[in-house]
């Protein structure tokens, strides 16, 4: 693979000094909470000081993206998403079996490959896999598919289909030994990897150790090697000797830890929130670490001309201007502290955004108590513009999860974020003005026969009109427990059409394929697009 | 045990509350438990709390020592108080005379108002943890001891503290913004004045600039134990400033295991270990625990060392500042070589004098008066981060390989350390001169 146009531009401002070309266009964003009817709140005290997280996915059958989200306390809430298409968000709540406690996020997975998106619910307590039914109705299925929850305190999830298999393999971060009340440090709890068992189902937990009290992992193919790793961000005001971690997931394989003779680099964060995206165009994708004060952004130290990079990075988070320290507007200049992280092309125009969730923990007096979410616009040379005031999204309740999703199917990404001890909040995107030919973007969705069908693992890549090619990998996992499963959005400024491809996940690649803009479209193997009416 | 693990492994024999499991034998001393189990917590509090920097960390370890002190003072006739000789002390609260109190309820409610004073910004788990270990170590004490006795005992010890805190509301140290970072910064300039080293946003200005200039506990001005300037700056070969950074340069081209282990086992990260001044804190805790020493002499021992740390990190800032050395990533990658790595994370301030050296000859200086030359002792500070005891003929040992861990782990020059150690033995020195046995 080739080195793309923004690494070369990333690398140019950090000899010289960060270059700035032309702004891009602000997308602005109404809120409409009350009025879309999203009355919600993630609640709880010193166990529920992390979680907050929101699933969003297509629970009904209507093909638009319904919302789940994380109560803590309060029970977990699913809100059929009603919006029209273009017009006003509107959210309504509906019974679902997804009503239970102790709940601190969510993520959408179809695990049993009927094509009706499922449920893993993360708690404070036994996880619970609930089986989608339909018409967001859900049952719980754990004890049906083996599923042993454990009775631990879950912070991350992520999952992917290890080659082989008919069922996936998901993996669960935990925290702290909440029984370890006087000395809790030192005392994080191990994840777990559930692989599948013969014959469907789960077999037992297998311990992933040692673990550093996990708050995000992601299952990702960082080397391009067609078999995910395990990306795990820890919580370094825990773990004791810990680190962040990367573990090898070979099929058919006891997991292996990355170690420094791997070309693993030590790094100890308050890890929080994983987001990954191909931000410079070559292949790889960088990582953004949510954190407390300083974020990271990670991009691979060196890519061979052949063979396989070691997982060796550098931090390019303070040159690209996305270090979001401390809060960029409001009176209140200590520290932030960041928790959920997305990327996304909130303005179309190509360039992935970076949206990030901030939120005191809790009454901590050295951060940032008035702590507005980011929204950081790219540029074309790889540098980020906070536009988070500008925009509208500014909010300064005490964030944890969030999502970025087009929920009224109007090709502009829509912003739902999840405060803890406050309501939830969800903005409509109004859109960019750069122009009347501006603006651009496809939906795409995948779909796969056999038991994988969102073909989680593909790459899906994208032409855009510099002649630049966007990868995505298809992945469960990450941010600050919750995610997104569905449509997945590309910017295209001013193309009229582009092509597409898709690396599907068995490594077979698809043809390239010629979508119109402004539309969604479905892919599927060895099939012409079908575009959504 | 697994709450005693790794660093406290030694405190287990005098401490054991929470989850873990009963102490075996009688409990023939509930003061040391009641030290040992806030200790405990202090060194963790300070590993936890963003803001504890080991300046900070070395300020705390002061203030919360001499509440310890005096509230064992006040009920140990064989120890005298601070109170006069350290200045800036006014006498403390006297117990009320022909009543009772329970010495360990007294000890007790001190540290808690302490640790609750020096520590109140940490973050929710460390509230939830301090408020848990008070109510445990409230329910053992307090057992059995008469209503009146226990609320007098408590409000005294709770006196004591507040004495003591009052006293050190403005010595400069007590507020502390942005995690200790400038919000703005005028770097010097010049070659050899300090530059950033990393791309940390927060630390492109360096750590608590006037820290230097706070009051110190014992020493008789902020001038007290100055030092000569670094070895001027040159980046000429043959010039002792380049011969310097050679040094550090080959010798970090040719680590031994044993030299990756000992810059590993010094580095003493905040937010990642107790800091420099909580190892030494460890080390003091794992010897009281080793060889069951009274409570009276483990108080003795920790105000002084808690002491050397505090004023051997005030003077040593305050010539770090006014040398504003850089560090020798920027000089080696500027002169030498470019692609060159550090094994240690290089600390966002300047170089010279070297922290570490100064406040462990400060310490080693102290804790050699305390329990004469070759005191022997292992450091099982880091078990539970992985990393091994080592063992120490004396503490004067422990502090040169302290303070040359900074010239293996890349981030000092050798005159920052030989100096370091010299201006640390001046300010013990001066610690020494505290009478604490009548």
């Amino acid at each position: 693979m080739t080195r793309g146009r923004g690494l070369l531009m990333i690398c140019a401002a950090l000899a010289a000094g960060p270059v700035r070309a032309e702004d891009p266009a602000i997308a602005t964003f109404a809120e409409e909470t009350e009025a879309a009817g999203f009355a919600h709140s993630f609640t709880g005290e010193w166990e529920f000081m992390v979680g907050g997280g929101t699933a969003v996915f297509d629970c009904s059958g209507d093909g638009r993206p319904d919302v789940f989200a994380a109560g803590g306390t309060a029970p977990g809430q699913m809100f059929r998403n009603d919006s029209e298409t273009g017009g006003a968000l509107r959210l309504t709540p509906v019974e679902s079996g997804l009503e239970q406690e102790a709940v601190s996020g969510a993520y959408p997975i179809d695990i049993d490959g009927d094509g009706v998106i499922d449920v893993a619910l993360l708690r404070v307590g036994p996880d619970r896999l609930m089986r989608g039914l339909g018409e967001c109705r859900f049952e719980d299925a754990s004890a049906a598919w083996g599923f042993d929850g454990l009775d631990l305190w879950s912070t991350a999830f992520a999952a992917t289909w290890e080659a082989g298999q008919d069922w996936p393999t998901l993996a669960v971060g935990t925290y702290i030994d909440r029984a370890q009340e006087a000395f809790p440090w030192g005392n994080c709890t191990p994840n777990h990897l559930y692989r599948p068992a013969g014959g469907g189902g789960f077999a037992a937990p297998l311990p992933l150790e040692p673990g550093f009290c996990a708050l995000s992992i992601l299952f990702t193919d960082w080397d391009r090697q067609g078999t995910p790793d395990l990306r795990v961000s820890n919580d370094r005001e825990y773990y004791k000797g810990g680190q962040e971690q990367l573990w090898r997931i070979e099929p058919g394989q006891p997991p292996v830890a990355f170690t420094e003779a791997d070309g693993w680099q030590r790094l100890r964060i308050w890890g929080m929130g994983i987001a990954q995206e191909d931000i410079t165009f070559d292949g790889f994708p960088e990582f953004y670490l949510t954190s407390m004060a300083d974020n990271k952004l990670q991009t691979l130290a060196e890519v061979p001309a052949e063979g396989a990079p070691k997982p060796r990075y550098r931090d390019v988070a303070l040159k690209a201007g996305v270090t979001a320290h401390r809060p960029y507007t409001g009176d209140d200049l200590r520290p932030s502290t960041a928790w959920h992280a997305q990327f996304g092309d909130v303005n179309n125009d190509g360039l992935s955004d970076l949206f990030v969730v901030k939120g005191n923990v809790w009454e901590m007096p050295d951060f940032a108590q008035a702590d507005p979410n980011n929204l950081l616009l790219q540029r074309a040379d790889g540098t980020f513009l906070e536009s988070g005031d500008r925009a509208g999204v500014a909010s300064m309740r005490q964030g944890r999860g969030g999502a970025l999703a087009d929920l009224n199917m109007d090709g502009w990404l829509d912003m739902v974020v999840i405060n803890r001890n406050e309501p939830a909040q969800v903005w409509r995107n109004m859109g960019a003005d750069a122009g009347a030919d501006a603006g651009r973007w496809v939906q795409v969705a995948l779909e796969m026969p056999g038991p994988n069908r969102q073909a989680v693992g593909a790459w899906i890549e994208v032409k855009l009109a510099d002649g630049l090619v966007q990868q995505r990998e298809v992945t469960i996992g990450g941010g600050h427990v919750g995610g997104v499963l569905g449509w997945h959005h590309f910017g295209l400024g001013t193309a009229e059409t582009t092509e597409v491809r898709v690396r599907w996940p068995d490594g077979t690649v698809g043809p390239w394929q010629a979508l119109a803009a402004d539309a969604f479209w479905t892919l599927a193997p060895g099939a012409e697009p079908v575009r959504r009416e | 045990m697994k709450i005693f693990k790794g660093v406290y492994v030694a405190l287990a024999v005098v401490a054991c509350l929470g989850g873990a499991p009963a102490l075996a034998g009688p409990a023939q001393d509930d003061r040391s438990e009641v030290l040992a189990n806030w200790y405990r917590m202090i060194l963790e509090l300070v590993r936890h709390t963003p803001t504890q920097t080991p300046p900070v960390a070395s300020r705390s370890f002061a203030y919360t020592a001499i509440i310890a002190y005096e509230a064992t003072a006040s009920g140990a006739p064989e120890l005298q108080t601070l109170a006069g000789q350290l200045v800036w002390l006014d006498p403390l609260p006297v117990r009320e005379a022909g009543v009772d109190y329970a010495d360990d309820v007294v000890l007790n409610a001190a540290m808690a108002r302490a640790v609750d004073v020096y520590f109140a910004n940490t973050g929710p788990t460390g509230q939830r943890a301090k408020a848990a270990l008070y109510k445990q170590l409230e329910g053992k004490v307090g057992a059995g001891v008469a209503a009146d006795v226990l609320a007098r005992s408590a409000a005294y010890g709770t006196a004591v503290a507040d004495h003591v805190i009052a006293a050190s509301e403005d010595d400069g140290g007590a507020v502390i913004e942005n995690m200790g970072f400038p919000m703005t910064h005028t770097l010097g300039g010049e070659p050899q004045d300090w530059v950033p080293t990393n791309l940390i946003r927060l630390q492109q200005a360096p750590l608590l600039p006037a820290w230097g200039t706070n009051r110190p506990m014992v020493l008789p001005s902020g001038e007290a134990c100055p030092l000569p300037p670094p070895p001027a700056y040159s980046e000429e070969p043959g010039s002792e400033f380049h011969a310097q950074a050679m040094e550090v340069y080959e010798t970090s081209r040719a680590l031994t295991d044993e030299q990756k282990r000992i810059a590993r086992f010094w580095s003493d990260d905040p937010m990642l270990s107790p800091t420099p001044p909580g190892h030494w804190v460890a080390i003091l805790f794992q010897i009281a625990a080793r060889d069951q020493r009274p409570v009276e002499a483990q108080v003795d021992a920790l105000v002084r060392l808690g002491i050397a740390v505090s004023d051997g990190f005030i003077v040593n800032w305050r010539d770090k500042y006014r040398y504003d050395l850089l560090r020798p990533i920027t000089y080696i990658r500027r002169v030498i070589d470019p692609a060159w790595e550090p094994l240690l994370n290089t600390p966002p301030f300047p170089e010279y004098p070297s922290g570490h050296s100064t406040q462990s000859g400060a310490v080693a200086q102290v804790l050699t008066a305390v329990f004469g030359e070759g005191f022997a002792f292992t450091d099982s500070t880091h078990v539970d981060d992985g990393l091994a005891p080592r063992d120490f003929p004396d503490f004067w040992t422990a502090a040169r390989e302290a303070g040359i861990s900074r010239l293996y782990g890349g981030i000092h020059f050798r005159a920052a350390i030989d100096l370091g150690l010299e201006q640390g033995a001046c300010v013990g020195d001066f610690v020494n001169g505290l009478k604490t046995w009548k």
